[in-house]
C-alpha cells in the first residue's frame, strides 16, 4: 500500500507544476507552428512520406519569403501510423503541446473522423488532403478537405453506369475498411436508385489475398460488370483469380485505382479498366513548376494527394497571413477565429492540385473525371459534374 | 508540455487497469491468454454503443461493458480452459482474432471500419469529463485503478490467491486436494476479462472515439509485455513493466520525433522483451513478491504442468 | 443436379477453391508438426521463417532472370533459388533453435512459447522495415494458363501446390519411419535423456528437425507466393491456420498434417458457402474448429486418444 501512495503523491506532484494557458501571442524570435497528421511508418508511411514533403516545400517557401510578420514557419510533422489510437496522442500533442495553428491531415479518414472534434475544440484549422469519406464535411466549422468527396465520386459513377453505360446488372465486391465500404454502398444506393439491379455483394477482410470463393458466388450470378473500388494491392488479386476462373465481365474501379503500383503487380490485367477520380485540368503552370521542385528536392516524384498536401499548407499560411496583428510591446498576436473565416472563404484558388472552393461545409467542388487503363497507361475519357441530381458532361 | 505528460499517465492508468488484469491470468495462475486487447475491444465497444445509440449514462455503461467483458471470459473460457497450456494460447489469439472481425462485421451495430466518433464524456456530480481537462481524468482513472489493485490484492492474499497458487505449481496435484481447478480458472479468466473490460470502457469515453483495428493482437502482445517486463504475478511489477512500456511507446513522440522512428522499432521492442526476459530473467526486472508461505525457485515460477 | 442450391459447376469450383487453400495449409502444416513431434512445442515463428525463406528466393530469382521472359534458363533459376531459399530456411531455423529455444529446453511451457511470439514477432517487423509492407509478384516459371473444365478452372499451380504437397508428405513420412535419423527422431521425441543414454545426439535432431521443418516451409512459402504475392505478413495468419489443421490432424503426425491441412481448407469454403457463414467471419470457423477437436478429441483425428499422466 506504501507504495501506491507513492504513486498517488508522485502523481500530485505533476498537478502542482501545472501551469495557466498562454494565449496566441508570439514573442519576437517565436516560430508559428502548422502541423503535419499523418502516417509517417508503418503500413501506410509512404503516404505520409510523400505527403509531408509536399507541405515542407510550402512551409520553405513562406521561410525564404521572409516568413510571416518576421517570424519563421516551423513545421511539425506527427505520427499517426494510420491508427486511430495513434491519431489522437498526436492531435493532443499538436494541439496541446506544440499549439499549432494550423494542420495539414489526417491523411485516412477515420483517423480525421476521430482528431476533428479535438481540432475543433482547439480552434485549429484542418485541411485534410486525403481524407475522401462523406462524414467528414460537417464535423465543425474548423474542418476541411481538399480532396474529392467518396459520395461525389460514387454517386456520379452509379448514375453514369445506368445513365451512360446502361448496365443493368453490377455485382460489389470490397474490402472492409473505411474506404472501399463507403464507396461500395453508396455507389449501391445510388446505382439501383437509377434502375440498375446489384446481384451480388461480397466482402472481403483487409489483408486478405484470395478472393476466389466470393468471385466464384459472384460468377454465379452472371452479373454484366464487377465494381471493385479497393486499393491496388486487392484489385490486383482480383483480376487475376477473376481470369483464372473465367470471369470475363468488364470491371469498374474508383480512385485507389490510380495507384501505378498496379502495373507491378497486375501488368496487361489493368488495361481496360475503368474508373473514377477527380477530373484532370490542363498542367497549369503551377503544377508543373511545383513538379519539377518536388522531383528535384526529394529524388521522387509525388502523388495527386501531396499536391493537395501542398495547397492545403499554402491555405493555411495565406490565411495565417491574414488573422496576424502586430501589438504595441512588439509580440504578433493571432487570430484562430480569423484564419478558419479566411480559409472557409476561399474560393477558385488556382492551386497545383486543380481550382479549389470550399462548400460552406468545408468540402471541396469537385469535377469527376472517368479514366481508363490503355497499355499500361492512364487515360481519361470523359468528365462529368453534378448539377443537383443531374449528371452533366463537361466537353 | 504538462498536457502531454498527463495524458501519458492517464494511458498508462488505463492500461495498468488491464494489464492487472492480465497478470491475475497469466502470472498468477499461469495460463497464457493472448486475448486482453479483445476484452478491451469487448468492452470499448460496448460503451461506445451503449452510450451513443443506447444514450446509456456512462456509469451505468462503464459497469455494463465489465460484465459484457465478464460473460465473455465466461464463454470462452469453459470450453478453452481445459486445454493445455500452448493450445490454450492459441484459442484465445484465435478468439481475439474472431472479435476483431465480428466489430469489423457487425456494421448495423459497430458501424464497421468506421468506428464510432463523438461518444461524450462521464459526467459526475454536474461535472462533465472531456479529454480536454486531463487532471479530473487523471483521479477518476487513479480511484478505478486504486480500487482494481485493492481488489486483486485481497483476492491474492487469501484462501482464492493460494488456490491459484497451487493450480499453477501443480494442477493434478490441486485436483488431488479438493481444489475446484475448472472454477478457478475460469474465475479468473472472468475478472481478468471485467478488468479488459472496464480499461476498454475508460479507453473509449476517454479518447471520445473507437476503431475496430485498435483492439489487435499487436495490443494483446503490449499488454503480455507490460506483465512479462514487470515480473509475472506481481501485481506492483505490472504497474511498473505499465508505465515503463507505456512511456517507451510514447518517448518518440514527446521528443518530436515520432515520423523517424519507425512503427515497427516498438513492435520488434515488444519481441525483444520478451524473448530477452524469458531467457536471462524470468522473474520479471522487479521479481516476484514472496507471499507468506512456500519457498519460491526461480525455475518454478513459470512452472505450468510440466 | 443443384445441391443446397448451387448449381453443380459452381460447386465444382469451390471444392477446388477449398483443396488449393486447404493444400496450402497442409504445406505449412507439415513443418509445424514435426517441431511439435519432437519438442512439443509450438514453434511460433514458423511463419515468419517461412516468409523470410521466401523473400531470399525471390530476391534471388529475380536477381538472376526475368521470369515474364519464359524460356529454360527461367526455370534453372527457380530451381537455384528455390533451393537457395530452402537453404536460407533451414539455416535460420537451426539459428532460432539455438538462440531463443534452446537455453530454455528445460524451462517450464511458458517460457519458450513467450519467446517463440517474441521472435515471431521481431522477423515480421524486421522484414517489414527492410523489404516494406508491400505485395511483390512471384511469377511462376512455367505457363500458368487456366485448365478449364466444364465452368470451372483450376491453374497449373494450384496442382503443384496440390502435388508437391502430397510428395513431401510421403517422403517426409518415409523418412521419419523408415531412416536411421528418422529414428534417432521418434527416439527423441519419445524420450530426450533416454534418446541421449542411447547415444543418439540429441542437439544435432533437433538442429535437424528445424533445418527440415524450415526448408519444407521455404518450399510451401515459394508456392504460396507464386499464388498470393510475396509480402512480410504473409507467414501470420496462413501459420496459425496450418498449426490448427495440424492439431486438427492430430499433431506430430505427418499424414494427420495433410488431412487436417485439406479438411480445413474445405470446411472453410463450404462454411461460407453453405452455412452462410459471413466472408468476415470465415476465420471464425479454424478457431472453432480447433476448439471442438481439442474438447471432443485433443489428439486429433489420426491419434488414438491418451492420458496425460503425471
Amino acid at each position: 500500500m506504501k507504495r501506491f501512495t507513492l504513486l498517488i503523491m508522485s502523481v500530485s506532484l505533476l498537478f502542482a507544476f501545472s501551469c495557466g494557458k498562454s494565449g496566441d501571442k508570439l514573442k519576437p524570435g517565436d516560430t508559428i507552428k502548422i502541423g503535419f497528421l499523418g502516417p509517417m511508418t508503418g503500413d501506410a508511411g509512404n503516404y505520409g512520406k510523400l505527403m509531408s514533403q509536399a507541405v515542407k516545400i510550402a512551409v520553405e517557401e513562406q521561410n525564404a519569403a521572409g516568413g510571416i510578420e518576421g517570424h519563421k514557419i516551423q513545421l511539425i510533422v506527427e505520427d499517426t501510423e494510420g491508427k486511430v489510437e495513434k491519431a489522437n496522442p498526436a492531435i493532443e500533442k499538436l494541439a496541446g503541446v506544440d499549439k499549432v495553428f494550423g494542420i495539414v491531415g489526417s491523411v485516412f479518414s477515420s483517423c480525421s473522423l476521430a482528431v476533428a472534434p479535438k481540432a475543433e475544440a482547439s480552434k485549429i484549422v484542418m485541411i485534410s488532403p486525403s481524407s475522401t469519406h462523406k462524414d467528414l464535411p460537417g464535423k465543425g466549422k474548423y474542418i476541411f478537405r481538399d480532396v474529392m468527396s467518396d459520395a461525389l465520386q460514387s454517386t456520379v459513377f452509379g448514375k453514369y453506369l445506368a445513365q451512360v453505360e446502361k448496365v443493368k446488372k453490377v455485382a460489389i465486391l470490397y474490402v472492409k475498411n473505411d474506404y472501399s465500404q463507403g464507396l461500395a454502398l453508396d455507389f449501391k444506393t445510388e446505382f439501383e436508385k437509377n434502375g440498375g439491379t446489384v446481384v451480388a455483394v461480397e466482402t472481403a477482410l483487409q489483408g486478405d489475398k484470395d478472393f476466389k470463393t466470393q468471385l466464384t458466388k459472384i460468377k454465379g450470378t452472371n452479373p454484366e460488370a464487377l465494381y471493385v473500388p479497393n486499393y491496388v494491392a486487392e484489385i490486383a488479386q482480383i483480376l487475376e483469380q477473376a481470369k483464372q476462373l473465367g470471369i470475363k465481365v468488364k470491371i469498374y474501379s474508383a480512385d485507389g485505382f490510380s495507384n501505378p503500383q498496379i502495373f507491378e503487380l497486375a501488368g496487361d490485367l489493368a488495361n481496360g479498366v475503368i474508373y473514377t477520380n477527380a477530373a484532370e485540368r490542363k498542367a497549369s503552370k503551377g503544377k508543373v513548376e511545383f513538379m519539377k521542385k518536388y522531383s528535384s528536392k526529394w529524388k521522387e516524384n509525388p502523388d495527386a494527394f501531396s499536391l493537395n498536401a501542398y495547397d492545403g499548407a499554402k491555405l493555411i499560411l495565406a490565411a495565417i497571413k491574414k488573422s496576424v496583428k502586430k501589438e504595441s510591446d512588439g509580440s504578433l498576436s493571432i487570430d484562430r477565429a480569423a484564419i478558419q473565416k479566411a480559409v472557409a472563404v476561399t474560393k477558385d484558388y488556382d492551386g497545383v492540385s486543380g481550382n479549389i472552393t470550399f462548400t460552406a461545409e468545408g468540402d471541396l467542388v469537385a469535377n469527376i473525371g472517368i479514366y481508363t487503363v490503355e497499355n499500361k497507361k492512364y487515360k481519361q475519357i470523359k468528365t462529368f459534374k453534378l448539377d443537383g441530381e443531374k449528371l452533366v458532361e463537361i466537353k | 508540455m504538462l498536457d502531454f505528460i498527463l495524458l501519458i499517465v492517464i494511458y498508462i492508468i488505463i492500461y495498468s487497469i488491464s494489464s492487472l488484469g492480465l497478470n491475475l491470468i497469466v502470472g498468477y495462475t499461469g495460463m497464457l491468454s493472448l486475448c486482453q486487447a479483445a476484452f478491451m475491444g469487448i468492452g470499448a465497444y460496448s460503451t461506445a454503443v451503449l452510450m451513443t445509440a443506447g444514450h446509456m449514462d456512462f456509469w451505468l455503461a462503464l459497469l455494463s461493458s465489465g460484465a459484457i467483458a465478464a460473460l465473455c471470459g465466461i464463454l470462452i473460457g469453459i470450453p478453452t480452459l481445459r486445454l493445455r497450456g500452448d493450445y490454450l494460447a492459441i484459442a484465445t489469439l484465435g478468439f481475439g482474432e474472431i472479435v476483431k472481425n465480428v466489430i469489423l462485421n457487425w456494421d448495423s451495430v459497430t458501424k464497421g471500419p468506421m468506428g464510432i466518433n463523438g461518444i461524450p464524456g462521464p459526467s459526475l456530480f454536474g461535472y462533465t469529463f472531456t479529454s480536454m481537462e486531463k487532471l479530473p481524468w487523471l483521479f477518476l482513472l487513479l480511484f478505478f485503478l486504486a480500487a482494481t489493485y485493492m481488489l486483486i490484492r485481497v483476492m491474492i492474499r487469501s484462501r482464492v490467491g493460494r488456490a491459484l497458487e497451487a493450480i499453477r505449481e501443480d494442477e493434478i496435484a490441486a485436483s488431488a486436494m479438493g481444489i475446484n481447478i475448472a472454477k478457478y480458472k475460469v474465475g479468473v479468466f472472468t475478472t481478468g476479462a471485467f478488468c479488459g473490460g472496464l480499461a476498454g470502457s475508460f479507453f473509449a469515453a476517454y479518447s471520445q472515439s473507437v476503431a475496430p483495428l485498435t483492439f489487435d493482437f499487436m495490443m494483446s502482445i503490449m499488454i503480455l509485455c507490460m506483465v512479462v517486463l514487470g515480473g509475472l504475478g506481481n501485481s506492483f511489477a505490472t504497474v511498473i513493466g505499465t508505465v515503463l512500456i507505456v512511456i517507451a511507446s510514447e518517448l518518440p513522440r514527446l521528443l518530436g520525433i515520432s515520423h523517424i522512428i519507425p512503427a515497427q522499432m516498438n513492435q520488434i521492442l515488444f519481441g525483444f522483451i520478451l524473448v530477452f526476459m524469458m531467457i536471462y530473467r524470468p522473474q520479471g526486472i522487479i521479481g516476484r513478491i514472496k507471499l507468506n508461505y512456500g519457498k519460491m525457485m526461480k525455475d518454478e515460477i513459470l512452472h505450468m504442468e510440466r | 443436379m443443384d445441391l443446397f442450391n448451387i448449381p453443380a459447376n459452381e460447386l465444382i469450383q469451390h471444392l477446388i477453391n477449398g483443396l488449393t487453400l486447404g493444400a496450402i495449409y497442409s504445406l505449412i502444416a507439415l513443418g509445424y508438426t514435426m517441431v511439435y513431434g519432437i519438442l512439443k512445442f509450438i514453434n511460433f515463428a514458423h511463419g515468419e521463417i517461412l516468409m523470410l525463406g521466401t523473400y531470399s528466393g525471390y530476391f534471388l530469382y529475380y536477381m538472376l532472370c526475368d521470369p515474364t521472359k519464359g524460356g529454360s534458363y527461367v526455370i534453372i533459376a527457380f530451381a537455384v533459388s528455390l533451393l537457395f531459399a530452402m537453404i536460407i530456411s533451414a539455416i535460420l531455423g537451426i539459428t532460432i533453435e539455438r538462440i531463443a529455444y534452446k537455453p530454455l529446453r528445460k524451462a517450464p511451457r511458458l517460457a519458450p512459447l513467450l519467446s517463440a511470439i517474441g521472435v515471431s514477432i521481431i522477423l515480421m517487423n524486421l522484414a517489414s522495415l527492410m523489404f516494406g509492407t508491400k505485395s511483390k509478384k512471384f511469377d511462376y516459371p512455367f505457363d500458368n494458363t487456366p485448365i478449364h473444365f466444364g465452368d470451372a478452372s483450376i491453374t497449373p499451380n494450384q496442382i503443384m501446390i496440390l502435388v508437391v504437397g502430397l510428395i513431401m508428405m510421403v517422403s517426409l513420412k518415409l523418412f521419419v519411419d523408415r531412416s536411421r535419423l528418422g529414428k534417432a527422431m521418434r527416439a527423441t521425441s519419445e524420450n530426450q535423456a533416454v534418446a541421449a543414454l542411447m547415444g543418439i545426439n540429441v542437439n544435432s535432431i533437433i538442429s535437424l528437425t528445424f533445418a527440415i521443418g524450415s526448408a519444407l516451409a521455404a518450399v510451401a512459402g515459394i508456392l504460396i507466393a507464386m499464388e498470393f504475392k510475396v509480402y512480410p505478413t504473409m507467414g501470420q495468419l496462413a501459420g496459425l491456420k496450418a498449426f490448427i489443421a495440424a492439431v486438427v490432424g492430430g499433431i506430430g503426425n505427418i499424414t494427420g498434417a495433410m488431412v487436417g491441412g485439406i479438411l480445413l481448407g474445405l470446411l472453410e469454403t463450404f462454411g461460407v458457402v453453405i452455412i452462410g457463414i459471413p466472408q468476415g467471419l470465415k476465420d471464425t470457423i479454424a478457431f472453432s474448429v480447433l476448439i471442438i477437436i481439442l474438447l471432443v478429441k485433443p489428439s486429433g483425428l489420426l491419434i488414438k486418444n491418451r492420458r496425460e499422466k503425471v
